[in-house]
């Protein structure tokens, strides 16, 4: 993360002095940025710079479930697991994606393709259930939709 | 509604009391309620407060969520994150109040858990047994008492930590005489201390105390010496008060090191008695371990001893050395090095436990420890606090403080 400090030096000029430990939780989505995920090493370098205890980068690691501490396949299938689309069949969407795959929540294929997690309220519960690909949404996600999102990303299809 | 000059709150109307009755009923949602087991049952705030403001059973159709249950939190202290209601008491503490920063809240929603730090700061945490108290309910538990006594078998004696100058004020915990254990197994606890929390006083320690007063039992229960001894061997004790006399008598240039451990009562009885006729030597009686905290901000001070305040108020200034051409030399208590005694000197030594030292003084007699008698000591910032008894005095063992008048008057005779 070191070669990150010039940008992480800009952002702190943003916010009010004293503040420094709000800026753990920018620098930690920079750094999952840059390399993909956050190491070790990131977590030791973030608290030195900002001069915060270890626990509560831990905390923040923990709390949000778009933060990982590994590096994940090639597509990462995000599906919400929250209230909203777990009423309207979440649960069906989850266990359907792991057959598909041959992984649980939080794991990866062997090929390295796809890495699929359980996720909180994404936001959209209006067109619950919903997933995402990477950074896009698949929204009123049903067990055939899902079918044709997973042959198309196998067959070599893009990111959306 | 922010609070005004005048306002009226209705603090147990039926509305609030029909609100209070729904929080424990979410809070005990999915609570194990293994009172049976916990530690904490008896003096658990949740047990109270549901006892006052529900009483029912969990109304929750769903099986109760499951969490780690015996989580090693450090090697003091147990976690049980089914028990734990996420007040988060214990992370501010180690955030406020201890500094440790050594617990966080990972996770979220019903998945939060209390856990220690990846960088085991918690367990460095001289502290950290404060949590223990502060957790409302039994999610915290100290090792050491686990599982050893229910609170209602025990009674709380008011004490002082001897751990160091601070003198915090503590509460010794043991069995109240209804419920003495009586099988031989076990009967050796029942003169044992069980467990010490805090008492409160802003003069000395605020609510806190350091884990050195915690682990008083142990301090406090090493094995004892039990009785006198000439050179090693073991004598009546009367013939060994005589014979103490007889040698400081018959002294020339006697020297007495002084117990920073004494109490003021005991130091007082001292001073009438001998502190005419003997040359004086404080004594540090313990000194700082290693890895021990040495001193801090919060409360540990460095010099390991309570009463050293009170040795220089009943005394006035004491030597630190003793001097070459002392021929009798009267040692107070544990911690001092007997290479300092003249070759040809006399030792006459006065101890509570068992040393391979009390061996080698010419009149060894056996003394009470802090748990068995009352007293004060004054503190590094002249605060006196009280001690009170907790047990009887063992067979074969004198107080320090009945004891120096019987070491005034003439030779062997009575
Ligand atoms: S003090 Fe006890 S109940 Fe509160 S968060 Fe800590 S472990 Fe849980
Ligand atoms: S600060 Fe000193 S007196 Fe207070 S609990 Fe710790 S050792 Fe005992
Ligand atoms: S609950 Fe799934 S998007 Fe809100």
């Amino acid at each position: 993360m070191r070669h990150l400090i010039p940008e992480f030096e800009r952002m702190k000029e943003r916010f009010p002095e004293g503040f420094d430990s709000s800026l753990v939780l920018p620098c930690l989505h920079r750094i999952q940025a840059d390399r993909g995920y956050v190491a070790e090493e990131d977590i030791v370098g973030l608290c030195e710079y900002l001069s915060v205890p270890r626990i509560q980068v831990e905390e923040v690691l923990s709390y949000y479930t778009m933060l990982r501490r590994e590096g994940i396949g090639k597509t990462h299938l995000q599906v919400c697991r929250n209230i909203a689309c777990s009423m309207r069949g979440a649960e069906g969407v989850i266990e359907h994606a792991c057959k598909r795959l041959g992984v649980k929540p939080g794991e990866t294929t062997a090929d390295g393709k796809f890495t699929l997690s359980t996720v909180e309220c994404l936001g959209s519960c209006g067109t619950a259930p919903v997933l995402m690909v990477n950074d896009a949404y698949h929204e009123n996600m049903t067990l055939e939709k899902l079918d044709a999102l997973i042959a198309d990303l196998s067959a070599g299809g893009g990111n959306s | 509604m922010p609070a005004a000059d005048g306002m009226v709150v209705f603090t147990a109307s039926d509305k609030v009391k029909a609100r209070r009755k729904a929080t424990m009923e979410f809070i005990t949602l999915n609570h194990p309620v293994d009172c049976g087991i916990c530690d904490k049952a008896g003096e658990c705030t949740l047990q109270d407060y549901h006892f006052e403001y529900n009483g029912g059973a969990s109304v929750s159709r769903d099986a109760k969520t499951h969490a780690t249950k015996h989580f090693d939190l450090s090697d003091r202290i147990v976690l049980d994150n089914e028990r734990c209601i996420q007040c988060t008491r214990c992370v501010r503490f180690t955030r406020e109040i201890s500094k440790s920063n050594g617990l966080g809240m990972l996770d979220r929603g019903d998945h939060s858990i209390v856990r220690p730090s990846a960088d085991g700061s918690f367990a460095k945490d001289a502290y950290s047994d404060n949590v223990i108290d502060l957790c409302p309910v039994g999610a915290l538990l100290a090792k050491d008492f686990l599982h050893k006594a229910r609170v209602w078998y025990l009674k709380a004696t008011p004490s002082v930590c001897p751990g160091c100058e601070r003198g915090c004020g503590v509460n010794l915990w043991h069995r109240k005489d209804e419920w003495m254990l009586r099988s031989p197994r076990q009967a050796a606890r029942n003169d044992g201390l069980d467990r010490v929390t805090p008492i409160e006083n802003p003069a000395v320690n605020g609510p806190w105390v350091c884990n050195k007063a915690r682990d008083l039992p142990k301090l406090l229960g090493r094995v004892r010496a039990a009785g006198a001894l000439f050179k090693g061997a073991p004598a009546p004790l009367e013939a060994a008060v005589l014979e103490a006399r007889a040698l400081i008598a018959e002294a020339k240039r006697p020297v007495a090191v002084v117990s920073s451990w004494a109490s003021n009562e005991e130091l007082a009885a001292f001073k009438a008695a001998l502190g005419g006729r003997l040359a004086l030597v404080a004594k540090r009686d313990h000194e700082p371990q290693p890895g021990e905290v040495v001193q801090d901000d919060l409360l540990i001070r460095a010099d390991k001893n309570p009463n050293a305040a009170g040795v220089r108020a009943v005394l006035g200034e004491c030597g630190t050395e003793v001097p070459k051409d002392a021929d009798l030399v009267l040692v107070w208590g544990e911690g001092f090095d007997f290479r300092a005694v003249p070759a040809s000197a006399k030792i006459v030594f006065l101890n509570a436990f068992l040393a391979p030292e009390n061996g080698h003084a010419d009149v060894f007699l056996p003394v009470s420890i802090q748990t068995e008698r009352s007293g004060h000591y004054t503190n590094f910032a002249g605060v006196t606090s009280r001690f009170e008894r907790c047990f009887a005095l063992p067979p074969g063992v004198l107080h320090a403080e009945d004891l120096f008048g019987s070491l005034v008057g003439n030779g062997r005779g009575a």
